[in-house]
């Protein structure tokens, strides 16, 4: 589903070059539930960002649900956002000029489906995230944890082969969190690919599998002491 | 389309929307008049005055009295006819492109009390129409007889010649043959039509509203000489002329303003009109500016304030042509919305404009031109920030506020 090889991402200024990612190699299959960690700065949102098309690659490879990715143009690459991949973002990144219902449409638009088709997905999509009834609200006049789930709504009306979620209860507090975690792994449980970034390791250890990032490189846990020594506070579950 | 969800967003900023909206509206009042009254100037500027303008010479005199008036028409009429390449001559209250000497209201309906309408009374003796070469369209000429002095500022006539359109507009439909026209305690009938006889000043909305009374050249009428001359002889003629009437006629002052060949005197009369119609468009140049500055403050500042929704809709899917799609919807449906407002608002300024400086109404097909504009305008000034806002990559998205 998704496969990245040997992939790097270099930050260029005249005077120093940044290594992101570095040698970054991950396979996530379809229908799994793949945790990213790693510290802060390690590199797990660019990884995120590249996963998603957001941001180009320096070199390596990247197959998309089999399409290498690199020789794409935006356009192209804007139809893959659109179709294939669902975003889930820490700050929800809902427009606040918009209500719900058209907040939910926004990607449906853009790949140019018809109003009733729109409509459909629309509430469908609302009812599985149990905010139907808040369609016509603002961002604004909504929880956190519904905004994110409206969020969630977006992200799965366009019925996406992958889903990315950044750091997705990051903004939320301890029950919003749980409620939307419990929602992500209800979507994973009806067979959607899940690609979650979180430096949270509870949350981490929800998912199928994690994928330690350190220093833009894929490592074994086994490898970084900063690991053991929150598995000794005891603040990992393994 | 985006229309429904862009009219959503904009529900959102109402004031910022309201006021570059009536920004519009304001340019579209002005523009669409402003440019009615450029065009009428322009097109007033290549008016046709019914006479031929390249074969006559104005002499037009300042300070004559009665008592010199009396024999003094004639004298000077034989003498300029003497001058060379001179084909007639006549004697005439007011030339085209003159000062206007016979401006007064008149009735058309003997039982109505109240002089409605106000035209100009050409006076001229029996060599004005063929001096100007006028052209008749129905009726007849003036008969010897009907030549009267000057008793106050018209001749004691009976009969008068009009221009045809002014006719037509006078007695719409009917024939204006036999037709009254009542000015002071003098009734008039309507002998003969002209094909066109421009007024003295001719302005946007009237240029012909005049009529020719027959008169005698003496008291009240020796101001005003009209030569006929050979083609391509003005400019010598008029020379000849001066020089004639400062060596014979030291009593008489020239009216250098209103003497010269006629195409001298009509280029004369329009620079002030070109230079109006040039302020106007500069006015109008300015008001798009301004309009047009207003727009890309307004699309730039949201393009600002939306980037990160701009990158929120790029990771979702949206192309840089969406982006730059929406922009223009966007900016297309404000100055929309102006255009509409600023039509009423066209028309009540026309309404004003007409009270105060008796002008037609605006002719509504000025209304699209003018909305073709400002949305061209608004197209052009957006284009530059929509840009901006396509260019904005889908990884803002990921940049928390």
């Amino acid at each position: 589903m998704l496969k990245m090889t040997h992939l790097s991402k270099v930050y260029r200024t005249e005077v120093v070059e940044t290594y992101a990612l570095r040698d970054f190699n991950i396979d996530v299959n379809e229908g799994e539930f793949v945790a990213v960690t790693g510290p802060s700065g390690s590199g797990k949102t660019t990884f995120l960002t590249i996963a998603g098309l957001l941001e180009t690659f320096t070199g390596g490879t990247y197959h998309l649900d089999g399409v290498e990715v690199s020789k794409l143009d935006d356009n192209a690459r804007s139809r893959i956002r659109n179709e294939k991949i669902g975003f889930i973002f820490q700050a929800f990144n809902l427009i606040p000029d918009l209500n719900v219902f058209d907040n939910v449409e926004v990607p449906l638009r853009y790949r140019g489906m018809k109003a009733a088709e729109r409509k459909q997905r629309i509430m469908e999509s609302l009812e599985r995230v149990g905010l139907a009834s808040r369609a016509k609200h603002y961002p604004a006049e909504l929880s956190g944890g519904q905004q994110q789930r409206v969020a969630i709504a977006r992200a799965l009306a366009g019925s996406p082969r992958l889903l990315l979620a950044d750091e997705p209860t990051g903004n939320l507090d301890t029950q919003m969190a749980r409620g939307v975690m419990e929602l992500l792994e209800e979507i994973h449980r009806e067979g959607a690919t899940i690609v979650m970034v979180t430096h949270d390791p509870e949350l981490a250890a929800r998912a199928q599998r994690n994928v330690h990032v350190i220093d833009g490189q894929v490592v074994d846990l086994a490898e970084d002491p900063r690991f053991h020594a929150q598995v000794q506070a005891g603040r990992v579950n393994i | 389309m985006q229309i429904a969800p862009i009219l959503a967003a904009l529900k959102k900023h109402r004031m910022a929307t309201f006021l570059i909206a009536m920004e519009i509206a304001l340019a579209c009042a002005v523009l669409c008049n402003a440019l009615y009254l450029v065009v009428e100037r322009v097109r007033l500027s290549h008016v046709e005055t019914g006479v031929d303008d390249d074969r006559l010479v104005a002499i037009s005199l300042a300070g004559v009295d009665d008592a010199q008036a009396v024999d003094l028409g004639p004298r000077l009429r034989q003498k300029l006819s003497s001058i060379p390449n001179v084909e007639s001559v006549a004697v005439a209250n007011a030339t085209p492109f003159g000062p206007q000497a016979g401006e007064a209201g008149f009735r058309i309906d003997p039982n109505d009390p109240v002089y409605r309408i106000q035209a100009h009374f050409y006076l001229g003796d029996a060599g004005f129409a063929k001096t100007l070469g006028l052209r008749l369209v129905s009726g007849r000429w003036f008969t010897a007889d009907e030549y009267a002095p000057v008793d106050g500022f018209l001749p004691k006539a009976s009969s008068l010649l009009v221009d045809a359109d002014y006719a037509s507009k006078l007695w719409p439909g009917q024939n204006p043959l036999g037709k009254p026209v009542l000015v002071t305690n003098l009734t008039f009938r309507v002998v003969g039509v002209v094909a066109r006889m421009v007024r003295p000043n001719p302005s946007p909305f009237a240029a012909t509203n005049s009529f020719i009374t027959p008169a005698l050249a003496g008291k009240g009428m020796a101001s005003v000489y009209l030569l006929r001359v050979a083609p391509e002889k003005a400019q010598d003629v008029f020379a000849r002329a001066t020089a004639m009437i400062t060596r014979d006629e030291p009593s008489v002052i020239l009216d250098a303003t209103a003497s010269g060949p006629l195409t001298q005197l009509r280029d004369a009369y329009f620079a002030n009109t070109r230079s109006m119609a040039i302020m106007m468009v500069g006015v109008i140049a300015a008001l798009l500016l301004v309009s047009a500055l207003g727009i890309v403050g307004l699309a730039s500042f949201w393009v600002q304030q939306r980037r990160q929704q701009i990158g929120i809709r790029r990771a979702i899917g949206a192309t840089r042509r969406d982006i730059l799609h929406y922009f223009q919807i966007e900016n297309f449906l404000i100055v929309g919305g102006g255009i509409v407002v600023g039509m009423v608002l066209a028309y009540v300024l026309s309404a004003v404009l007409m009270k105060l400086y008796e002008l037609p109404l605006l002719p509504a097909y000025y209304l699209p031109y003018g909305a073709l504009i400002l949305w061209l305008l608004g197209q052009l000034a957006v284009l530059g920030p929509a840009r901006r806002a396509a260019a904005v990559p889908p990884v803002v998205a990921t940049r928390n506020a």
